[in-house]
């Protein structure tokens, strides 16, 4: 029998303790939220430590995409707190002015899942927005800006820059989005699936970008996703979201081996286990 | 034998909770839309300072808004003021009136017709477009990138719009006051052999510059609603394509309904107190 309640899973996974010679960037602690009476999240413990990558797995509607806009500043947790331990400052997410929320975004990169590019403008526009609406540099420095970002996303910007994300393909236009999160050179990057519905070939390469980033620019990233191939890829540690609580946290060889019932079925992809049972008693809610 | 039961009888006491309880939800609901899209109002007013960072989008709106609903207006407002004419006319005929038709048509058109033809025109046209434009958007997560990037979508995308549509609505409405008097003229002289002179100082003894200014007003604030409604609701968007369409159709309904409640409220307090203190 593999199965086990609720109070043993948690209990087998405690918080992982953030080794002594590395500090984190951003402590997540007891957050809970609710839309309504449907508890999404149910007391998260997470820490995300500067420098790594880390991957958060879970299920559809496991509240992965309501977890990461909470470190947007999106959302504001029912209860407990987000701190955000900049080299400089600290800044408390859930309870930020909106000064200190502007402050906290000028440093932050998003990857949206459909790259969220303006259809009416051009990609020299799209990444150049931030340059020119919130820092007003003159057209020259954004166009320089814009090309530089572009060549670290590998894209040719003389052939594209003037054109419309829906001449470009779809893997284009995520590499466009990346280049617009990275063109004023964040300190966090937050990806919200960055490969869900790409073809496998597109998906390596953004998954060979997102690795490659992150040794050039060194910096913080987190990625939810459940394409468990891809944060194997990509993860320094990786986490798993189950019904509203990281149950399992670890290094990704320790992961892999992790003990917790739901994450082994994840990682072998059957179909007998925890999940498919939360699944039928109607999504991980 | 059968009884026949009344609709009282029929509903029984909780049908009766229910149907109160299900009408008073609704209200509440729109009480809550209006409020927020009020919200969005204000919030467009204190970004105005920063008009003139946006004064390319906003000339570019006007172009989409405004010149593209040209050809449209002037059509419609041409055929309705030969409309009108066609039908007060044959009245005006039997007392023999007819050199009076200046005055019903100018008064109506520059009063009324002007500013409701290019209202309804503009929010058919205009709003729905907005609204479907900034819901594709809000759906996409266009919307929250430009937040994360600390871009205010009110600056960015609602202000332009607002201001190209109350900028746009007087002078689309002026050319609507004209091309439509110019279509009951033309009825007047051919069907019913009043001169255009004579229509012309017809309409000019009953129109005064309170009555020009006032359509004028009542313009720009039609303008300012369907503008806010469109951008609200766009912005508001949530469930994908379906709620684009959901969105649409709401701006349009709830527009042409604001406008309407708008221009009684206006045309009351035009008519009923600045006039007498004017004339
Ligand atoms: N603003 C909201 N209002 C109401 N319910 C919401 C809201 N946002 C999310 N939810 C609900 O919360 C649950 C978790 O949503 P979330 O988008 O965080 O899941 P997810 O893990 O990102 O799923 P997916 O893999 O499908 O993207 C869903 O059931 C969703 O319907
Ligand atoms: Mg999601």
């Amino acid at each position: 029998m593999n199965q086990m309640t609720r109070d043993q899973m948690e209990a087998a996974a405690p918080l992982a303790a953030v080794p002594a010679d590395q500090k984190s960037l951003i402590e997540i602690r007891d957050l809970y939220k609710s839309f309504g009476r449907r508890h999404i999240l149910r007391g998260i413990n997470l820490d995300v430590i500067r420098g790594e990558t880390l991957v958060i797995l879970g299920g559809s509607g496991s509240g992965k995409t309501t977890l990461l806009r909470h470190l947007m500043g999106m959302l504001r947790p029912d209860e407990g707190s987000i701190a955000v331990h900049f080299a400089d400052s600290t800044m408390r997410l859930d309870r930020a002015s909106h000064a200190e929320l502007d402050a906290y975004r000028d440093r932050l990169g998003v990857i949206f899942q459909g790259a969220a590019l303006l259809n009416s403008m051009t990609v020299l526009e799209n990444v150049g927005l931030p340059l020119v609406e919130v820092r007003r540099l003159p057209p020259q420095v954004v166009y320089e800006k814009v090309i530089v970002a572009l060549q670290k996303v590998y894209l040719p910007a003389g052939e594209i820059l003037h054109l419309k994300p829906a001449a470009l393909s779809g893997g284009m236009r995520k590499r466009v989005g990346i280049a617009r999160a990275i063109v004023q050179e964040p300190e966090l990057i937050l990806y919200d699936e960055p490969t869900t519905g790409l073809d496998p070939v597109t998906v390596s390469g953004v998954n060979e970008l997102t690795l490659d980033l992150q040794k050039r620019l060194g910096v913080t990233s987190v990625v939810i996703t459940h394409d468990i191939h891809a944060a194997f890829i990509i993860a320094d540690r990786i986490a798993m979201l189950y019904k509203g609580r990281i149950i399992a946290i670890g290094p990704k060889d320790e992961f892999r081996a992790h003990p917790n019932p739901v994450v082994q079925q994840l990682l072998t992809g059957s179909t007998q286990g925890p999940l498919t049972e939360a699944f039928l008693q109607g999504q991980a809610t | 034998m059968s009884r026949k039961t009344t609709l009282f009888e029929r509903m029984d006491h909780s049908t009766g909770v229910k149907a109160v309880e299900s009408v008073g939800r609704a209200a509440m609901e729109r009480a809550s839309l209006g409020g927020r899209a009020l919200l969005l109002f204000i919030d467009t007013i204190y970004q105005l300072p920063k008009t003139a960072r946006s004064l390319p989008q906003i000339f570019r709106q006007i172009e989409i808004c405004g010149i593209g609903s040209l050809f449209v207006l002037a059509l419609i407002a041409f055929l309705t003021g030969m409309i009108m004419a066609l039908q007060t006319g044959s009245e005006l005929l039997k007392f023999g009136a007819q050199n009076n038709l200046g005055a019903i048509i100018g008064a109506t058109f520059v009063r009324e017709f002007g500013p409701m033809w290019a209202a309804i025109i503009m929010l058919a046209r205009v709003g729905a477009a907005m609204a479907a434009e900034l819901g594709t958007m809000a759906v996409n997560e266009e919307v929250d990138a430009l937040r994360v990037m600390n871009i205010n979508p009110v600056r960015f995308l609602v202000l332009p719009r607002m201001l190209a549509l109350i900028v746009s609505m007087p002078l689309l409405t002026v050319i609507a006051d004209y091309v439509g008097m110019f279509g009951g003229a033309l009825v007047a002289s051919y069907v019913y052999g009043s001169p255009f002179d004579q229509f012309l100082d017809s309409a000019r003894g009953i129109l005064g510059n309170l009555d020009f200014y006032s359509g004028l007003a009542k313009s720009m604030v039609f303008g300012a609603i369907i503008a806010t409604i469109a951008c609200d609701r766009g912005l508001h968007t949530t469930d994908g394509a379906e709620g684009v369409g959901r969105s649409t159709n709401q701006t349009v309904v709830a527009s042409v309904i604001c406008v309407l409640i708008a221009n009684l409220m206006m045309t009351g307090f035009v008519q009923q107190i600045l006039k007498p203190v004017f004339e």
